[in-house]
């Protein structure tokens, strides 16, 4: 077979190759529309060996701001100044990174408000990374089943609402966000209360879907979770309706802002899975 | 064990992709792993380009918890085309043809998992032609850059061996 190929040209040769890859491709993409968790064993086996680089990573990161802030910084301010000049540089920098640790603080507290708001268990994480890429539709947390995360658990922040838990390693989780393609939360309109399907689109805007060409849905209106998906604990925010307009079958288009800016993430709450019961009982 | 160390470049591209697109934004629309498909296929081995776009489209599916084979057929059309187009044009020393190649590269890579996306019926708009589109050009910048780099190391070396 491959005397075969070393004597055909190259294109054809490379041809042989490409064709056959492609096909496979398309196919593994075609037997994942019937089984879809079929594939689950790579991605975990994949994710699981990222993870331990991703957390580790992240903490080389911290280290390396907390040292360039601290010290490589300050060194770079005396060579350049006089006396003076370093002093203000050094209480402007400590006044910067005061100001980053008000932000975190500030952050913490909504997500502390969050949490007491709640009546679930929830454990405050992390994000390590994001999908690579332009459309982030996942992220990957520092907690994971040793802090009883399970997978399908809800992930908040003081925005509102982040996502869902895909796969749950030791001590990782992989995130699936509401603007994820395969993502769909069941939502009403805070104003109207007309139910309806919020589906992620890839792209940063949500669709919202399901929801009748009678109804009215003006811009401005405010999208909270229904509670009836049976993932997602109802009455949290998503977003707001920015376009909204009569669809050509039954059914309105609309366009939703989400609420998170996701590429600014940093810390979230998941909800533990004992507090289940606790979502039903607040229906 | 060749196609082993093929598997950990594509793994360490993805990862190295993923942590940079935490820390600084732009890092996003730099696709690690089109470069160092480009590479393979440029200064190494044609062919074996052709794996590596399809091993490190898996893994990027994987990282991104999408199915997996969108990305996987996306990087071995950019492989193959990377790899014709070189051979075919006289890219020595011409910035502008390489940067083409390879940008053209990347986005016919974005331009096939978009036409997966139609097919699978998943939903897509235009915005992700022009953030694909700015993916490109960014990726080629940085693909023209790191290659001349490295062609200049190289012929360094061969003067000294001379």
């Amino acid at each position: 077979m491959s005397s075969e190929l070393n004597a055909k040209p190259n294109k054809e040769r490379a041809l042989l190759v490409t064709i056959p890859l492609l096909i496979l491709h398309l196919a593994l993409l075609s037997l994942q529309i019937e089984n879809p968790s079929g594939t689950l064993v790579f991605k975990s086996w994949v994710l699981a060996a990222q993870a331990p680089v991703l957390a580790l990573s992240t903490s080389v990161t911290n280290g390396i701001r907390q040292l360039w802030t601290g010290y490589v910084w300050l060194v770079g301010a005396r060579r350049e100044n006089r006396e003076l000049q370093q002093t203000v540089q050094r209480l402007s920098m400590l006044n910067r990174s005061y100001e980053q640790v008000r932000q975190e603080n500030a952050r913490l507290r909504r997500l502390l408000a969050l949490n007491e708001s709640i009546a679930y268990d929830t454990i405050g994480a992390r994000v390590i990374a994001r999908t690579p890429g332009f459309l982030a539709n996942v992220i990957y947390i520092d907690r994971g089943s040793r802090d009883g995360v399970q997978p399908d658990a809800p992930v908040l922040c003081g925005d509102g609402i982040v996502g869902r838990t895909v796969l749950v390693f030791r001590n990782q989780s992989q995130v699936q966000l509401i603007t994820n393609p395969d993502a769909s939360v069941g939502v009403m309109l805070e104003r109207t209360r007309t139910p309806g399907v919020l589906r992620g689109s890839g792209q940063p805007l949500l669709d919202l879907v399901y929801v009748s060409n009678t109804e009215d849905v003006v811009e401005g209106d405010v999208v909270l979770s229904s509670g009836l998906d049976g993932v997602f604990p109802k009455g949290f925010v998503l977003g707001k309706v920015i376009e909204s307009r009569k669809g050509n079958t039954v059914f309105r288009e609309i366009k939703v802002q989400p609420g998170i800016d996701f590429f600014r993430i940093e810390e979230v709450s998941v909800i533990l899975p004992q507090s289940e019961s606790g979502i039903q009982n607040m229906e | 064990m060749k196609y082993l160390f093929l598997g950990l470049m594509s793994f360490l591209a993805i990862l190295a992709q993923m942590i940079g697109g935490k820390n600084f934004f732009l890092f996003n629309f730099l696709d690690l792993s089109l470069i160092l498909v480009a590479y393979w296929a440029v200064y190494r081995n044609r062919m074996q380009s052709l794996f590596v776009g399809s091993l490190a489209g898996l893994l990027l599916d994987a990282a991104m918890g999408w199915p997996l084979g969108y990305n996987g057929f996306g990087k071995t059309l950019a492989a193959f085309l990377i790899g014709q187009s070189w051979k075919k044009f006289n890219t020595s020393d011409q910035t502008w043809v390489r940067f083409s190649i390879i940008a053209a590269s990347s986005w016919l890579s974005s331009l096939g998992i978009l036409g997966l996306f139609w097919l699978m019926e998943r939903s897509t708009s235009g915005m992700f032609l022009g953030a694909s589109l700015l993916q490109a050009f960014i990726t080629a910048a940085v693909a023209v850059i790191v290659f001349a780099g490295l062609d200049s190391y190289r012929r360094t070396q061969m003067h000294k061996v001379h």
